[in-house]
């Protein structure tokens, strides 16, 4: 067993020239942010108001409402609440499909190395305007300009994907390889030609994954838009919760989970698909990036 | 002339592929299912000219959006410091969980198939239910108020960042990881000394991530009766006092653009 | 002391990656291992680890049975026997203490390394690897904000931080430049030389492989098909072990000069 390793037993530096063990840096970034989190929860909760006996009957109401939910779930329910699904699904569809249409043109435009200065600034502040409004908002406000039904959350949808979509975009087109762009100037194309030839056989794939990946979030977004009568399950939820009939309740929440999971399994191995080719691994992580994609 | 380009040694150019059938089929089915759920019989009815001439009756909303309602600014302050709570609240307790789901979730760092297994269907299904309907639930539990808005984000933030996190877990440079084992070092500690510090930065951001998708879901939780700001866009809303709602929602703009300011600047330093 | 008995490794798809190798290296030897790339160079050394089992035949470091030890036991293996990377494997988002602290795991309680909470005998352990390798002064940097070379030191120092009976090279300079690689190499040279430290070490370039290799090992198609001193290895020798011509390839000094 070989001793451990020590100093002088280094040949090629002398001692006065040997580097200097360096003094532990001290590091109050991450301190300073972990205080401030728990400070920040500790008022919160200090303030709140919320005494510890609601908390702690909590999970026995719930595991109640559960048991009423799903033991057993309330079969008759079933056949209106899958139609309520598929409205949703509807929903979700044309929504995305808007959203996607309107977002491609304005995601190139907002994209530094494909649209003008000005055009990129004013796409980017619009982009963002769109990203901060929420879905039920939209809804809400879409129900009371075109009246109750479905028609009204696909608007709402599309216009709440249009944000994300259209950021999502222009970055992915920004982060293209600049090389064909320029062999398509190079041989004398267009504006348009250049965006078709050089710009979009790089950055479709991607795009359309993103596609996709709204379509599976916006699943869930139409899930609920019912609520305010946009269509779809949600108002059919709601008002079985208010009604406390939870078996009905309980059987509508089982039909969302299990198409929103398997709307997510399809989804994301075409997703896969388009990123990866044919050729490309079943495992691996998921390509679906940046968190405000959500 | 094209025949002076072609080599001298002539040679059989080749077929073209035989194109496959699925191409066309997607093509169809895509055009089939937008068809079928676009249509006024079977889906969500969608037509252009009607679309247009219902948005001339959206003027008045649309004119009374444009004028918000400042002197109401008071009234806000009260549910935003609600609605400040919910989401520090959630954004702490949910993401602490999401960490360990995430770290369950996925193959690189799950102690086991059968945690893997468990940890992924739970985020699953955590993920698949929508925060308003974890809502509309709690407050069944709970009855009105804050607790049931906490306890729908946390879950929420379960679902969001712990799917993100095993994500990025699944991606991280395996090198690390071989030499930890080949260090001779246990499960807990290779996870610990080399994934996750490599992860550490992102999640962070998908923590603070969280936070904001917290205050803009305050907006929509509020709705249904757990706390915060939403309930007073609710009363809003159903009030018809459309310059109110304008407010209500400019005054979320503002706070997510500052919040997102703020953790934009931190993420960068961060990752 | 390493024996390979017959050892045969092959991986799915019927690729054999080893084929009846049997060896012995004794203690305190620098062994070079050389071969094309697919003649089973990292298989080899990774058996020795355990990080690839045999198929069949028997790997013993130490009079311990590598091929069939259980988790515990193979953990306790490792815990002797350093590993040096083609990629350095370096944790990039972490200090360069903490990735040479990683070598100190065995050692440890599982709480504390949780916690982060390192003895502080580890913690000198670690600064004397580092100083050993000549970068202490970079304990306290981010991994990534090092050059290759310098990571490729630090990769060392985590191995020697393992106080460890073997140290095992994969490839340790193919990412690195030719006046870099020559730097790395004599540490380890040095290391093995002052320590004692078995070293085994991959190599494709044939010049690095006769002035520092004591012995060189062969390997082609996964058989042993040259074993003897760093000095009866002439050209004639690499030519039948790289079944072809050498070629400039071959050579880190040529390399250079291109």
């Amino acid at each position: 067993m070989p001793g451990l390793p020590t100093r002088t037993t280094s040949p090629t530096r002398t001692t006065a020239e040997r580097a200097m063990r360096p003094d532990k840096p001290r590091r109050y970034g991450p301190i300073g942010l972990a205080l401030m989190a728990a400070a920040a929860g500790l008022w919160a909760a200090w303030t709140s108001g919320i005494d510890l006996a609601t908390v702690l009957r909590g999970p026995e109401t719930l595991l109640r409402i559960l048991r009423m939910m799903l033991l057993p779930p309330d079969v008759s329910a079933a056949p209106a609440a899958f139609a309520g699904m598929i409205e949703s699904l509807q929903i979700a569809w044309i929504g995305t499909l808007l959203g996607a249409a309107v977002s491609l043109p304005i995601g190139l435009l907002a994209a530094k190395n494909v649209g003008g200065r000005f055009s990129t600034t004013v796409a980017r502040q619009v982009l963002n305007l769109l990203r901060s409004l929420p879905e039920l908002v939209l809804a809400i406000l879409f129900v009371s300009i075109i009246g109750l039904g479905p028609l009204a959350g696909a608007l709402a949808i599309g216009l709440g994907s249009i944000g994300t979509l259209g950021k999502l975009t222009a970055e992915v087109v920004e982060g293209i390889d600049r090389g064909p762009i320029e062999a398509a100037e190079a041989v004398g194309a267009s504006r348009v030609q250049v965006l078709r030839w050089g710009v979009l056989p790089q950055a479709m794939p991607e795009i359309i994954a993103f596609w996709l990946y709204r379509f599976e979030i916006n699943v869930r977004a139409s899930a609920i838009l019912g609520l305010v009568g946009a269509g779809g399950i949600g108002g059919m939820l709601a008002n079985y919760l208010s009604y406390r009939r939870y078996g009905s309740a309980g059987m509508a929440i089982l039909i969302v989970i299990a198409v929103t999971i398997a709307i997510d399994a399809v989804s994301s191995r075409i997703r896969r698909r388009i990123i990866a080719g044919p050729q490309g691994s079943r495992t691996g992580p998921d390509p679906v990036p940046a968190a405000d994609a959500l | 002339m094209t025949s002076d380009v072609a080599p001298r040694t002539a040679r059989t150019r080749p077929q073209r592929p035989a194109r496959s059938w699925k191409a066309p089929v997607g093509v169809l089915l895509f055009l089939a299912i937008t068809w079928w759920a676009g249509s006024d019989r079977f889906g969500v009815g969608f037509s252009l000219p009607d679309l247009l001439a219902n948005l001339e009756r959206g003027q008045r909303i649309v004119s009374e959006l444009a004028d918000p309602r400042w002197q109401a600014w008071r009234s806000l302050i009260d549910p935003f410091i609600e609605t400040l709570r919910i989401a520090i609240l959630a954004a702490l307790l949910g993401c602490s969980a999401a960490l360990v789901a995430a770290l369950g979730a996925s193959r690189v760092s799950a102690p086991g198939l059968r945690s893997y297994l468990a940890s992924k269907g739970v985020l699953n299904v955590v993920r698949a239910i929508p925060d308003l309907l974890y809502a509309m639930v709690f407050v069944a539990v709970f009855s009105i108020g804050p607790l049931a808005g906490i306890v729908a984000l946390i879950l929420f933030n379960i679902g969001v960042v712990g799917k993100l996190t095993s994500e990025t877990v699944d991606g991280i440079d395996p090198g690390p990881v071989e030499a930890a084992q080949a260090a001779g070092a246990g499960h807990a500690q290779v996870v610990r000394t080399a994934i996750v510090p490599a992860v550490l930065p992102n999640y962070i951001a998908y923590s603070l991530y969280a936070f904001e998708l917290n205050l803009r879901a305050s907006l929509v939780v509020g709705f249904v009766g757990a706390g915060g700001i939403g309930q007073l866009l609710q009363v809003a809303l159903s009030a018809f006092r459309y310059d109110v709602v304008a407010l209500v929602v400019l005054f979320i703009f503002a706070v997510v653009f500052v919040v997102e300011s703020f953790s934009i600047a931190l993420r960068r330093r961060l990752v | 002391m390493i024996r390979f008995r017959d050892t045969t490794v092959v991986y799915p798809g019927d690729v054999r990656a080893l084929d009846q190798v049997s060896l012995a290296i004794s203690p305190g030897e620098l062994v070079v291992v050389v071969g094309l790339s697919g003649a089973g160079k990292s298989t080899l050394i990774r058996t020795i680890n355990g990080l690839v089992r045999p198929t069949s035949g028997r790997v013993e470091v130490d009079g311990r049975e590598v091929g069939t030890a259980t988790k515990r036991e193979l953990r306790a293996i490792r815990a002797d026997i350093g590993m040096i990377f083609q990629n350095f494997n370096l944790v990039k988002r972490t200090s360069v203490l903490n990735n040479v602290l990683m070598g100190r795991l065995h050692q440890v309680p599982g709480w504390r390394t949780v916690l982060g909470l390192y003895p502080a005998d580890d913690v000198e352990a670690a600064m004397r690897s580092l100083e050993r390798v000549e970068i202490v002064e970079k304990a306290y940097v981010r991994a990534s904000n090092l050059s290759g070379g310098q990571q490729q030191r630090v990769g060392i120092a985590r191995a020697l931080a393992q106080e460890p009976k073997v140290i095992l090279a994969d490839e340790p300079v193919a990412s690195l430049d030719p006046p870099t690689s020559h730097v790395v190499m004599r540490d380890l040279q040095r290391i093995n030389r002052d320590l004692g430290i078995t070293t085994i070490v991959n190599l494709h370039f044939l010049d690095l492989a006769r002035a520092y290799g004591d012995r060189i090992i062969g390997l082609r198609d996964g058989r042993v098909v040259f074993d003897g001193p760093g000095s009866a290895a002439d050209e004639q020798v690499f030519e039948d072990i790289y079944g072809r011509s050498l070629t400039a390839d071959d050579v880190l000094e040529a390399k250079a000069e291109l």
